[in-house]
């Protein structure tokens, strides 16, 4: 598996990028063809990854599975009886252990030796990882092409390549205008007439194959810096696909906006990567031996320290602790005292131990010493914060989720990929990623970010009137869910709900874009009774919005969202009964109002859309829909009820695969327990407390009553309409019009940034041109001028006058001398003569 | 081709006797001169290929000079025939002779005195190669002014409207700095002795010392006259001084003995990095570069952008750093902070622009800026001398230039196929031309991506490098460095909009949007195809090349930075740097450079208090 693996999964991920290349090369030849190489190479690369999960990853991890599952089931069982009041001792000890960590970690082994067996899956899970290639060196550090796998990047590349898959054969469906002359009815031209282009059918599978190829690479990286390459190359795709009709004005501003509000996450991203580049010497995810290949070096086997096992080294029991090189960082005056005091100044050996011990009695980790300073601490906030601001970018969270309603403009197959399924979801990813590395600081403004994210876009989701706007928003809003699900520490929460609303949201995309094929707009307003014309596409749009929902039969089964959101929801739960008093319990507040809003917007959008009358009989009668676009959503709508299900004990062999038990046996290590921050007074509460029935069963009667009184409201508004929308809207109106507007943020952020840009580039170029080459040429004129008064005074009148003196001089001596130039021979003969006796005497004198 | 002399003095005067050749074929057979002129620039980048690429050493010890020869020129005034390549000249090399004949082959838009061009045009590639190869000082000089001149005729003959403005100020710019980087010559050269220098290496001090005087390339008969003085008598009269323009030595001396004091080193570091970067250019030396570009046809522009502004890069890294460490060693924020502003200078200037070619040119402001921030990050401080991350820098400035070199030339380039079409190259009156060349516009908004520093193409390579090299060194430079990417993306994405995206085409000319020729779509396909192979593989293509010398390099400086600036070895060490400029005339240096770093032992089996040995050692006893 060690080496079969990473080679079945670059294949899956290199397929996509040879469809690319094919079509790009040859695309004008291939014409429809070009959805054919796609499609055949996403299948392929779906068919890898499920060989790959089950053939190989759960052929060896099996019994992983096995662990997970009881860890959840243990934890249940133990937690009934006992409260949830006692912590869990048999769940590695955390407070011992974050304790331990200030006695320096040389003495602790034997101690962990004992507990070896309690520790089990403190470990952290299993997982492959190795470099592909190399990308360069730098003296000690190394940049690389690696891949890091464990049953997360095993989920992933099944959802995305599952989901991609059946987006492609949608998209054959949807995008068969373009097979040939495509006339755009949103592009008018000077002349009146409404554009008439080439179709660009093969560029839309072009573009959906490079992005598939760099998703793919995204969820294999084994360094954070590989996840910077490809996050962004989804960046790049997104922008591609947002702006596929490059002759709408609008679509390509969204395009830009996009990217370049992704950039600004970016920034921030890059100086988290600056502060663990500089702190820990590298980026790689997991311990690399960088023999173990042969592809870096073979000279000794080497094993570079990764970043999980630099922030939670396993002498620490995997928590948290500051890594030695953040230490350095922070402390770099302390330790060039101790290095001056010492004198060692030629024994390197010597000066390093030196430096490694101090730096141990430097390290403050202690949640309780509160007298020293935590060197290197606040950088590792910084860091955390900084991957944190490109997960806040790619995954449209508060405030830079300003993107992600625009981004709607490319056609719906990319919206129900990128836009929702699966890159939007990849800041979520990788926070979940990246959890062993945040502090708990940083899973606090995670949690707020989160929170505050989930509630605006729910709010302005009621209001939206445009159908993919509507699920743009509920997108944003779900992410935000995540968010504040791994900012509470429910990191299989969190996750779970990533794979869930991958499915169910592709689904409402797809299932939106169904719509949007049949009537030829997006408005719902326009729209209006069309489950009888479309029954396939509302009969699976209502699956999708129950999915969302998370409707259930109460503790005996539910769709898939019942899974993940009940799951987020009762983490919140207990992470504010963890804290009583603190403000942290607006979270489960908020979470639990965010889902009665969320049910309300969507069945309001499934109202709007299917039931009633219609409201444009010319567009309702000439509605209708293709089996290849609604085959995939059936697919989907199964996944989207049953994704999470446990299976039922009867089927022993696979008793243990599901997808919670998947996650779960995927948690990274030393997460598990409860996390105590050093800077608030705040615990996370370890996640499997939450499946106690104290908190499952109160919970999950409150989300029931929610999504129930969303979906009631919705009812009573736009299906049985007791109650008139537009009067309720007349009587809100200030409220309403603050939420048209999606709370001013484009508005805010073009005042904010946009147009100072634009002012101080303007400004620059004017110095530019007025001041600095105004110097220049002031210079200029100045030697120009010094050069015509020198030409004037010194050269004209003296070195010119000399000149001319001289002349004077020699010509008044050609004049006087002109008297003797007689023209008589013998005269001539004679002043010969004269000279010759005259040089000789001269001569002779010598 | 064993032959080095042969070798490089082909490569460099090939181009300039064909321009001689040139000179004999009667102007009017334009077709020809232009395909004789193409042919040329082809043969010297075979000869780079086949001569340079395929026996660059790559083995341990490969950080030494390669190909390198050494022959009498003006020996009376130390001046020789002189030239090498390493790690750090080679790929310059190499892009050189690349981007010489694409520019030649983007040069068939020129109608003008096609025969005048030409030989202008080789003369310039002479002038260029020999800069890269050049290890005399004084050579290095004249290559520099050579060419300048063809430069000058090319922008000036050729050019747009104000072409004869934009000639003179790009030629008063360069030559101000020339005469600068003149001054700096003059003083290192009056201030060096090879004799004093003897004395440090295995030629007075056999195996204990730390210099081995064979890798410094002296032409032999100096050695020998070093030698006579060597062997005079302690007590006898003082030896003579022998001055040298040969860059190893002056490096050597600058790193080694206190010729070089201080003070003096910090003159001239600011005199040389003045002349560099007007040629990088940096702010607030960069007014000429986008006059000289906007009024540049096409071709010069590639060679420009491509070629001439990483001179003034090469000039840091080759001249300014190991022969004047102490100024650079004070200065390293000067350099940095110029690198920052640049960049973002740069980058705000380009999202004012209107026109196209401004535009290109002040993100080449900006990119540049890059380079001069990876070269300044000294950040060999601390108490374990980490030189991982300047290391980095360098590395990353280096890629930085190749990548840009490719870049940039392609966005001259793709200006240059819609100029010759449309005849403007205002920015708010092109749009839609994806419609109308499609090929065209993929192959631009391909490029546009590796100068956005798209990942997967080469110009990201080098910002990430440089980028991440900064933290250590300042964090406040590191932060304003990486929010530039934001402004890159504004102004790359938003002229992208303006050119290429829309529904129609807004400007003159719209009749004559004929879809690119093939000649255009190989030179913007080859570039392309540069682009994506050095973003994907940046060690196999680039890196693997520059390791060895850079490392050297940094080595040798971080080692300098620990004897002479050390806080720790300074309680040890009686002197303190500024005390040694007082004794800079003295024959025996004032302080030896201990044995440090792992990497850079001295010699072998060198066991302390064997007799003074006065044979060169063989460079094999190195390890």
């Amino acid at each position: 598996m060690q080496e079969v693996l990473p080679k079945i999964l670059a294949a899956a991920t290199l397929l996509p990028l040879v469809s690319f290349f094919i079509i790009l090369l040859a695309g004008n030849k291939l014409k429809s063809h070009a959805s054919t190489v796609a499609t055949l190479a996403i299948g392929a690369a779906a068919v890898l990854s499920f060989v790959g999960m089950f053939g190989y990853w759960l052929g060896e991890n099996w019994g992983e599975l096995e662990k997970a599952n009881n860890a959840g089931h243990h934890e249940t069982t133990a937690h009934t009886d006992a409260g949830n009041d006692q912590g869990d001792q048999h769940h590695h000890g955390d407070d011992d252990h974050g304790h331990d960590a200030k006695h320096g970690h040389g003495d602790d082994h034997e101690h962990h030796d004992d507990e070896e067996a309690d520790d089990q899956h403190a470990e952290g899970p299993q997982h492959i990882t190795g470099n592909y290639y190399l990308l360069g060196k730098f003296g000690r550090l190394q940049l690389t092409i690696s891949y890091y796998i464990d049953t997360l990047t095993m989920c992933m590349f099944c959802m995305v390549t599952l989901i991609a898959t059946l987006i492609h054969i949608y998209a054959i469906g949807y995008m068969h205008d373009e097979e040939s002359e495509y006339t755009d009815h949103e592009v008018t031209m000077a002349d009146g007439s409404h554009l008439t282009r080439p179709g660009r059918y093969h560029r839309f599978f072009q573009f959906l194959s490079l992005f598939c190829f760099s998703m793919l690479g995204l969820v294999l990286a084994g360094n954070i810096a590989m996840v910077f390459v490809f996050w962004e190359l989804v960046g790049i795709c997104s922008y591609f696909l947002i702006g596929f009709y490059v002759e709408r004005k609008s679509a390509s501003t969204a395009g830009n906006k996009a990217f370049i509000v992704n950039r600004v996450g970016d920034f921030g991203m890059i100086i988290g990567l600056m502060i663990l580049w500089t702190g820990c010497g590298t980026f790689a995810f997991g311990d690399i031996d960088v023999d173990g290949d042969g592809t870096i070096s073979n000279n000794t086997t080497v094993v570079e320290s990764g970043l999980f096992s630099q922030v939670r080294p396993a002498a620490n029991h995997y928590q948290l602790q500051t890594p030695d090189g953040l230490v350095a960082h922070a402390a770099q005056d302390e330790l060039q005292q101790a290095a001056l005091d010492s004198q060692l100044s030629s024994d390197d050996e010597a000066m390093h131990s030196l430096l490694a011990d101090k730096i141990t009695e430097l390290r403050n980790d202690d949640p309780q010493d509160i007298s020293r300073p935590r060197y290197g601490y606040w950088l590792l906030i910084v860091a955390g914060l900084g991957i944190f601001c490109g997960c806040v970018g790619k995954s449209a969270q508060f405030p830079l989720h300003v993107w992600l309603p625009d981004a709607m403009e490319g056609p719906t197959p990319v919206s129900a990929l990128v836009h929702s399924a699966t890159m939007v979801a990849a800041g979520v990813y990788l926070v979940g990623r990246f959890y062993p590395v945040f502090p708990p600081e940083v899973l606090l403004v995670i949690a707020i970010i989160g929170c505050i994210t989930l509630f605006l876009a729910a709010t302005i989701a009621i209001t939206a009137t445009d159908i993919k706007r509507v699920l743009a928003y509920s997108t944003i809003s779900q992410l935000g869910y995540m968010m504040m699900a791994l900012g509470v520490g429910g990191w299989v929460a969190g996750m779970m709900h990533l794979i869930t609303h991958a499915f169910f949201k592709s689904l409402l995309f797809m299932c939106s874009g169904s719509v949007i094929h049949a009537v030829h707009t997006n408005e719902m307003p326009l729209m209006g009774g069309l489950w009888r014309k479309i029954p396939y596409t509302a009969f699976t749009m209502l699956v999708g919005c129950l999915a969302i929902a998370g409707a259930s039969i109460p503790f005996v089964l539910g769709l898939s969202g019942y899974y993940s959101k009940d799951a987020i929801l009762e983490q919140a739960f207990s992470f504010m009964q963890t804290n009583t008093g603190s403000f942290v319990s607006v979270f489960f507040w908020i979470a639990a109002g965010g889902a009665a809003i969320t049910a309300f917007y969507m069945f309001r959008l499934w109202f709007m859309t299917f039931a009633g009358a219609p409201r444009d009989e010319d567009r309702y009668d000439h509605a209708h829909e293709s089996k290849i676009m609604y085959a995939p959503l059936l697919v989907l709508s199964v996944f989207a009820i049953a994704v999470a299900w446990q299976p039922i004990e009867a089927f022993t062999p696979i008793k243990d695969l599901s997808l919670s038990n998947l996650l779960e046996s995927a948690r990274p290590a030393g997460t598990g327990g409860d996390q105590v921050a050093l800077t608030t007074p705040l615990t996370w509460p370890d996640e499997h407390d939450s499946h106690v029935s104290a908190i499952k069963v109160p919970v999950t009667l409150l989300a029931f009553a929610t999504g129930i009184v969303g979906i009631f409201l919705a009812a009573v508004f736009y299906w049985w309409k007791f109650l008139d929308a537009e009067e309720t809207r007349l009587s809100f109106r200030p409220i309403h019009r603050f939420l048209l507007n999606k709370w001013w943020f484009d508005e805010l952020y073009d005042w904010l940034f946009v147009k100072p840009t634009h002012v101080i580039s303007r400004f620059i170029s004017a110095v530019d041109l007025k001041i600095l080459d105004g110097i220049l040429h002031a210079i200029a004129r100045g030697t120009q001028l010094i050069a015509t008064c020198w030409d004037r005074i010194i050269d004209r009148s003296i070195v010119d006058g000399l000149a001319n003196q001289i002349g004077r001089w020699t010509h008044a001596t050609g004049v006087s001398l002109r008297i003797i130039q007689t023209g008589q021979l013998r005269q001539y003969v004679m002043f010969i003569v004269v000279g010759t006796v005259a040089l000789f005497l001269v001569i002779s004198f010598f | 081709m064993d032959n080095p002399v042969i070798l490089l003095s082909a490569i460099v005067f090939l181009p300039a006797l064909g321009a001689l050749l040139l000179a004999f074929i009667p102007g009017n057979r334009t077709e020809e001169i232009r395909w004789f002129t193409l042919v040329l620039t082809l043969l010297v980048l075979v000869l780079c290929a086949c001569g340079l690429l395929t026996q660059f050493s790559l083995d341990d010890g490969s950080d030494q000079m390669q190909q390198v020869f050494n022959k009498s020129w003006i020996p009376s005034f130390n001046i020789y025939y002189f030239m090498g390549i390493d790690g750090i000249s080679f790929p310059l090399v190499m892009l050189t002779a690349f981007i010489s004949v694409l520019a030649m082959g983007a040069s068939w838009s020129i109608t003008k005195h096609v025969k005048g061009y030409c030989i202008l045009f080789l003369l310039l590639e002479t002038g260029m190669l020999g800069v890269f190869m050049a290890l005399d000082f004084f050579l290095f000089y004249v290559f520099w002014e050579v060419m300048l001149l063809p430069m000058y005729f090319l922008i000036g003959v050729w050019g747009g409207p104000r072409r004869e403005y934009a000639a003179i100020k790009f030629f008063l710019y360069t030559l101000f700095g020339s005469v600068l980087m003149l001054v700096a010559l003059l003083i290192l050269y009056f201030q060096s002795d090879l004799v004093t220098l003897a004395h440090q290496s295995d030629l007075a001090r056999g195996n204990r010392a730390t210099l081995v005087w064979e890798e410094l390339n002296i032409h032999e008969s100096v050695t020998e006259q070093v030698q006579q003085e060597l062997r005079k008598p302690a007590d006898g009269p003082a030896a003579a001084q022998i001055h040298t323009f040969n860059f190893q030595a002056l490096a050597a001396m600058g790193q080694q003995t206190t010729l070089f004091s201080p003070a003096w080193q910090r003159t001239a570091f600011l005199l040389l990095l003045i002349g560099f970067i007007i040629k990088v250019p940096s702010v607030p030396f960069h007014t000429w570069l986008p006059d000289a570009h906007v009024e540049a046809p096409t071709p010069i522009s590639m060679i420009l952008a491509g070629v001439l502004l990483k001179m003034g890069g090469y000039g840091i890294i080759r001249i300014c750093y190991p022969i004047c460490p102490h100024g650079a060693y004070d200065l390293a924020y000067l350099v940095c902070a110029l690198g920052v502003v640049s960049m973002v200078y740069g980058a705000f200037a380009a999202l004012a622009q209107t026109d196209f070619k401004r535009l290109v040119a002040y993100s080449s402001v900006s990119h540049m800026g890059y380079v001069m921030l990876g070269l300044g990050v000294w950040s060999v401080a601390g108490p374990t001398y980490d030189s991982a991350y300047w290391n980095m820098g360098i590395k990353g400035a280096m890629f930085q230039m190749i990548g840009h070199g490719i870049s940039s030339a392609g966005m001259f380039f793709m200006v240059g196929v819609i100029y010759d079409r449309v005849h403007h190259r205002d920015l708010n009156q092109f749009g839609g031309l994806y419609g109308r060349m499609p090929v065209y516009s993929a192959l631009a908004i391909g490029i546009f991506f590796a100068g956005l520093g798209l990942p997967g193409l080469c110009g990201f390579i080098g910002e990430v490098l440089v980028v991440l090299s900064v933290w250590k060194y300042n964090m406040i430079l590191a932060v304003i460095s990486a929010s530039v990417v934001i402004l890159t993306a504004a102004y790359i994405l938003w002229c992208i909009q303006r050119v290429y995206l829309g529904a129609e085409y807004k400007g003159p000319h719209e009749e004559s949007l004929t879809p690119s020729t093939t000649r255009e779509r190989l030179i913007a396909g080859v570039l392309l195809a540069c682009a994506i192979l050095f973003g994907v593989l940046p060690y196999h293509t680039v890196l693997k090349y520059m390791d060895p010398t850079i490392d050297r390099q940094v080595q040798d400086l971080t080692d300098w930075t620990r004897t002479v600036k050390d806080p720790i070895d300074d309680s040890a060490t009686s002197e303190s740097p500024d005390d040694q400029a007082a004794v800079s005339t003295q024959q025996q240096s004032a302080f030896e450079i201990t044995a440090v770093g792992e990497a850079d032992q001295p010699l072998t089996g060198g066991t302390k208090g064997e007799l003074v040995d006065l044979s060169p050692s063989p460079a094999e006893s190195r390890p």
